[in-house]
């Protein structure tokens, strides 16, 4: 019988855009609080679990090892795992394992982030995480698809901006009672978030979370470890997590069946069976609007589709029927992206434990959901939190919840002239094997041919083609080709780099669904349409370059553009 | 005695352990080894695996977030995955947990290598040193190697014909494994890298892929091979407040490892340690408390030295060589141990077993 896990102490530092204190002092900081919370010390922690995300926004190979002693963990068993946007949600599933299989009683929980090293922007860091063959030659970046997303949920559903803007009102208005924030802002609107500057189109600039520096500690117990510690643990109910195909241009975009499949794992486990009754809080991933209540649906706390005007309505303010991110969010508190998602989890068991103070949610909360996403729009983690009917403490008993003013703003200019700042250009070079299926894919590019793999099992025509099945895990049947004419599944219109700076004219990355491919299709560009002209089901057809000017790459594809004579879907 | 439920080997699988795979990508690689896995463990990892852990670092890959690309050729698409960033034997350590806690019975472990892939692997290494006291100081990282062994001869009393000993008796190891790349020393065996480190006593990149299919004793078959115990610790973060005379990662990982399996490392009569460098080995194998364990029982397989490094893949290659040996009755208790190269500290330990216990 597995063992039950409790979280008995938080600690957060304040999240800020440019942090002072380095990814190790961040850590120190945050872990020291949560120590400090749950009245033990460094001595009482069996094991350090962490979280951080790409070790490109630092600049630093083997991140974990490098945030060892900030971490607490020099000379304790430590592990780094890692799981994408979905890591600050998995660090405490991963303590719960080491504690629930009997490996330590008494764990510390870090996720830690400095984004703000990666520079000219931290978005640099994500120009990487593409598909080395078929989408880094094209340049997309996190906005592209995070837009091509937004704009297939608006489109599936027939949602209203004005009501997927309210979630961004309502996180900055709770942030502004968080003493951790970075964006709180108790007056903005709707009008203030419609009216910013468009990004990505749909994506506006208040749609998005800042980028940001942070960390948070958690220590976590067994039973009987906790019991010795505290008369108030909030006690892990449910885990789940879930990572779906990596081929996401195969995949509907509309709804997050990785989050449903994470959250039914852990819903199970909790003994939840109706989840919209038995759960009082939620703290879904909010790095963009549009992001929580895509993330609500998966969650199975709203029908899909209907999460936008229930938050609209107010059903997921701070005293609505179910409150979601009473925090602020990652839109309001600030997005240092795995702290960012265990912050969530502290704020459950702020919540629970009724020391949220002025961001406590009204009533007696005793069960809550916490979940991070992340990859490429592709994993789901889960957690489900509570009192077990046990009592809640009040902030007066426990003291000052462990949070406030650490962790030091910096200005780029004092960054700049700070004494040893380096530079260092992440020059590291690869050649890749393209293997069997893409190195057949990329000599029909060269030769104007999309080449495809069949597989008899599922009788589905796999674009881009692989040698195996991943739905039936069994080796493919055979090639055969599909022609380069297809529809927009979606699209966005991109006004700015990853960098941040200007595009004139935007440029359009499309999702494109090509004929005769069941598995869907590949990211490319359009061209020779108005930006305004652009629809979703919309057919088009690919323009070649010049035979002489192929080298068997995406780009022999120059880009695709309206099919006169196609018929829309 | 065991002090522990038991987690069980299902099955394993590998492709590649050769210097260059090319016209496969890694995606293909990994097919072929956890094929292989789940053939031999008779599950269809589309229903019966429950969960999936995969050990990866994203500057090995050239991908950041490379857990992105783990499911589809594993047969893990909406199921659960993690990666840990470490070592593969780390990743076994986790599907042993998973087990343990009962929210899995069947795990499948994966980890690779495609080092073909990457160009500048000094310059990966080179940003895994501390970016501010470390770096300016353009000392090539891997020379760390040669730093450690310099210290690491003058307090043990090991000299470096020892070393070459070591390198010299796992190459033999290697003739008679067949994944084993790297049998023949290589040219230029005697010449410096770093001294007192030579290239003959440096292993060789290969590519390749483990997987390893765990499960719950109920669920493993008969007669398998079990995992009586895991163990694993992180050291000194930095190259000034190292130990560097021993591998005390290590040390602590095999007391934690041989606690939970309930055993002493005079039942130990096999080992398959980390010797991506051979003094490596030795340094290993003091940790372990084996510094007296025959030399014929040490990294039979031939080791890193003999089949190729791995990298991340390492450790499920030294605990592959475990089970192999475990099977084919020539152990009944061996140990698996990685380390993860330089500049790192930590370590991983897996205490293996068959019949008995």
């Amino acid at each position: 019988m597995a063992r039950r896990v409790a979280v008995i102490g938080a600690g957060m530092t304040k999240f800020v855009r440019r942090a002072q204190e380095t990814g190790k002092e961040l850590s120190w900081i945050a872990g020291r609080a949560a120590l400090d919370n749950a009245g033990i010390s460094l001595a009482d922690v069996d094991a350090v679990c962490a979280g951080t995300a790409p070790d490109a926004f630092d600049g630093v190979h083997r991140k974990g090892d490098y945030l060892a002693d900030g971490s607490g963990a020099w000379g304790k068993p430590y592990i780094r795992t890692f799981v994408g946007g979905g890591t600050g949600v998995f660090v405490p599933i991963q303590a719960w394992y080491t504690i629930a299989s009997g490996m330590a009683d008494v764990v510390l929980v870090l996720a830690e982030e400095k984004m703000s090293s990666c520079q000219p922007h931290p978005q640099g860091a994500f120009l990487t995480i593409f598909d080395n063959v078929i989408e880094r030659p094209l340049g997309p970046n996190l906005l592209w698809i995070f837009a091509l997303e937004m704009q297939r949920y608006m489109q599936a559903y027939g949602l209203d901006k004005r009501d997927i803007a309210t979630v961004a009102v309502k996180n900055k208005r709770n942030a502004a009672d968080h003493p951790s924030a970075l964006l709180g802002q108790a007056d903005i609107t709707v009008e203030d978030v419609l009216a910013s500057e468009v990004l990505a189109h749909p994506v506006q600039r208040l749609d998005v979370s800042p980028i940001s520096d942070g960390a948070v500690a958690l220590v976590m117990a067994s039973e009987e470890a906790a019991a010795k510690l505290t008369d108030s643990p909030v006690w892990v109910q449910g885990v789940g997590w879930n990572l779906d195909s990596t081929y996401w241009t195969n995949r509907d975009l509309a709804y997050p069946e990785y989050v449903e499949n994470a959250a039914r794992m852990a819903y199970d486990m909790a003994g939840v069976t109706e989840p919209r009754k038995q759960i009082h809080v939620a703290e879904p991933y909010d790095p963009f609007d549009y992001k929580e209540l895509h993330h609500l649906e998966g969650l199975q706390l709203f029908d899909k589709g209907k999460a936008p005007e229930a938050a609209a309505a107010g059903v997921t303010a701070r005293d609505g029927d179910l409150p979601v991110c009473p925090s602020g969010g990652l839109l309001g508190v600030g997005n240092p992206i795995a702290a960012a998602g265990l912050m969530k989890i502290a704020e459950l068991f702020w919540q629970l434990r009724g020391e949220a103070g002025a961001r406590q949610v009204p009533g007696t909360p005793e069960r809550g959901v916490a979940q991070a996403w992340g990859d490429l729009m592709q994993v789901g983690t889960v957690v489900v939190m509570g009192t077990d009917g046990g009592p809640s403490t009040t902030a007066t008993r426990q003291g000052t919840p462990p949070i406030g003013p650490r962790a030091t703003p910096l200005t780029d200019e004092a960054f700049r002239s700070a004494a040893g700042a380096v530079d260092e250009p992440l020059d590291l070079t690869y050649e890749w094997d393209t293997g069997e299926a893409m190195g057949a894919f990329l000599e029909g590019m060269r030769d104007g041919r999309v080449v495809a793999t069949t597989c008899a099992q599922c009788e589905r025509t796999l674009v881009p083609p692989r040698v195996f099945c991943e739905r039936c895990f069994r080796p493919t049947d055979g090639w055969t080709e599909v022609e380069a004419v297809g529809t927009v599944e979606t699209f966005s219109i991109c006004h700015v780099r990853w960098d941040m700076v200007a595009l004139d004219p935007p440029e359009i990355p499309a999702v494109i669904r090509l004929d005769g491919a069941s598995s869907g299709g590949f990211l490319h560009k359009l061209d020779e349409v108005a930006p305004d002209d652009v629809s979703i089901g919309m057919a088009v057809e690919a323009v070649w370059k010049p035979v002489e000017e192929r080298t068997g790459s995406i780009l022999d594809i120059a880009y695709f553009r309206p099919r006169h004579g196609g018929e829309d879907r | 005695m065991s002090v522990e439920p038991r987690v069980g080997i299902a099955g394993v699988g590998w492709s590649g352990f050769t210097p260059t795979t090319a016209n496969v990508s890694y995606k293909e690689l990994m097919f072929e080894a956890a094929r292989a896995a789940y053939l031999e463990a008779g599950v269809n990892p589309r229903t019966d695996v429950d969960s999936f852990v995969c050990a990866s670092e994203d500057f090995e890959e050239g991908t950041s977030i490379f857990d992105e690309y783990l499911p589809d050729q594993l047969g893990a698409v909406q199921r659960p995955v993690h990666t840990v960033a470490s070592d593969g034997l780390f990743a076994l350590a986790t599907g042993v947990m998973l087990i343990r806690s009962e929210i899995a019975s069947v795990v499948a472990v994966e980890a690779h290598s495609k080092a073909s892939n990457v160009v500048s692997h000094g310059r990966v290494a080179r940003f895994a040193l501390d970016p501010v006291l470390n770096r300016p100081l353009g000392v090539p990282a891997l020379a760390v190697a040669g730093l450690e062994m310099q210290r690491y001869l003058h307090a043990s009393g090991h000299t470096a014909v020892d070393c070459e000993d070591v390198a010299n008796r796992n190459r033999a190891h290697a003739a008679s494994n067949r994944r084993a790349s790297h049998a023949e020393a290589p040219a230029g065996a005697d010449d410096p890298l770093w001294e007192p480190l030579t290239v003959g006593q440096t292993a060789d990149s290969v590519d390749g892929c483990v997987v390893i299919v765990l499960a719950a004793e109920d669920r493993a078959g008969a007669d398998p091979v079990f995992v009586q115990g895991v163990g694993w610790n992180q050291d000194a973060p930095s190259l000034e407040s190292r130990d560097w005379d021993r591998a005390a990662a290590t040390a602590r990982a095999a007391e934690q490892a041989y606690a939970r399996a309930g055993v002493t490392p005079g039942d130990i009569d096999a080992a398959e340690v980390d010797d991506t460098y051979a003094y490596k080995q030795l340094q290993h194998l003091d940790a372990l408390g084996l510094p007296d364990l025959d030399p014929a029982r040490v990294n039979r397989s031939g080791g890193a030295l003999g089949e190729g490094y791995l990298h991340e893949g390492n450790g499920l290659a030294r605990a592959l060589a475990c089970i192999e040996q475990l099977r084919a009755g020539e152990a009944s208790t061996a140990v698996a141990q990685s380390w993860r190269g330089v500049p790192s500290s930590s370590a991983a330990v897996a205490v293996l077993t068959r019949g008995g216990a």
